[in-house]
């Protein structure tokens, strides 16, 4: 089970690689995306596992922003990158929004569901990262890639 | 996004360069789209040689133009989507909507 990361030990055996507070509005999107795209590379982490990672968390941060924020640019959006001595990847993405159930989410590979323009981030998340949990009721997602 | 349209034989052929992503990219593309539809083009081709991620967004957005033109009569077909596109097309159930060719030629050709 790899280390939790808690805010009573931001630190454990997690080495902590990028921690920003932007403004939640796309353009912020793009500039953490770009901050883990860099880390990635620096950590030779190899290309299938790069864009693996980048889109989940350009996903993550989406929700946060257009969900959690409902695109308020005078509310902020957190994201936290880690790693742990074996090279896992640890990221959290959080909102100051209302919450959601993530139970509650329609599975967006039922067939009346197929050619919906929408719904399909949660779920890619989960089929693109290796642990993902959601947490202060939904207003926090921890995302592990091994 | 850079985001080209020209005519090729009976269809729209649709040029892409860059991340087909939530915000200005998308929203690009939504609008050429739209604009290429307006202007009775239903056959339409999207070249994505260039785009190295699409996220759930732009997946969203050639779903639904994809269901768009065929109620048209036309169609949405797709070239040379990167490795990891495919992947994520095929993750989120979508992949076999689409008809995939390796070049513009074959998909004008498949229009005929």
């Amino acid at each position: 089970m790899p280390a939790d990361l808690t805010d009573n030990n931001p630190g454990g055996d997690l080495s902590e690689l990028l921690n920003l507070t932007v403004p939640a509005d796309l353009n912020s999107v793009d500039t953490i995306t770009d901050a883990i795209a860099a880390n990635l590379e620096s950590l030779q982490v190899p290309e299938q596992k790069r864009l693996e990672i980048g889109l989940a968390v350009q996903e993550a941060l989406v929700n946060a922003v257009v969900h959690g924020c409902k695109g308020d640019p005078s509310k902020h959006v957190t994201c936290r990158m880690d790693v742990d001595p074996s090279g896992r990847i640890l990221i959290m993405v959080s909102d100051p929004g209302p919450g959601f159930d993530v139970e509650r989410l329609p599975d967006p590979k039922q067939p009346e569901r197929t050619h919906h323009d929408h719904g399909r981030g949660v779920y890619l998340i989960r089929q693109l990262m290796d642990d993902v949990r959601f947490e202060r009721g939904g207003r926090q997602i921890r995302m592990w890639k091994y | 996004m850079d985001i080209n349209v020209r005519k090729r034989g009976s269809a729209q052929l649709i040029q892409l360069r860059g991340a087909l992503r939530m915000g200005p990219a998308v929203d690009g593309l939504r609008q050429t789209i739209e604009e290429t539809l307006g202007n009775g083009d239903t056959r339409l081709i999207l070249n994505l040689a260039e785009v190295p991620m699409i996220d759930s967004s732009g997946i969203g957005l050639v779903v639904r133009f994809l269901a768009s033109t065929k109620q048209r009569g036309g169609n949405l077909k797709l070239v040379q989507p990167s490795k990891f596109a495919i992947q994520t097309l095929r993750l989120v159930g979508v992949l076999n909507l689409f008809e995939i060719f390796d070049n513009d030629d074959a998909a004008i050709a498949s229009f005929t």
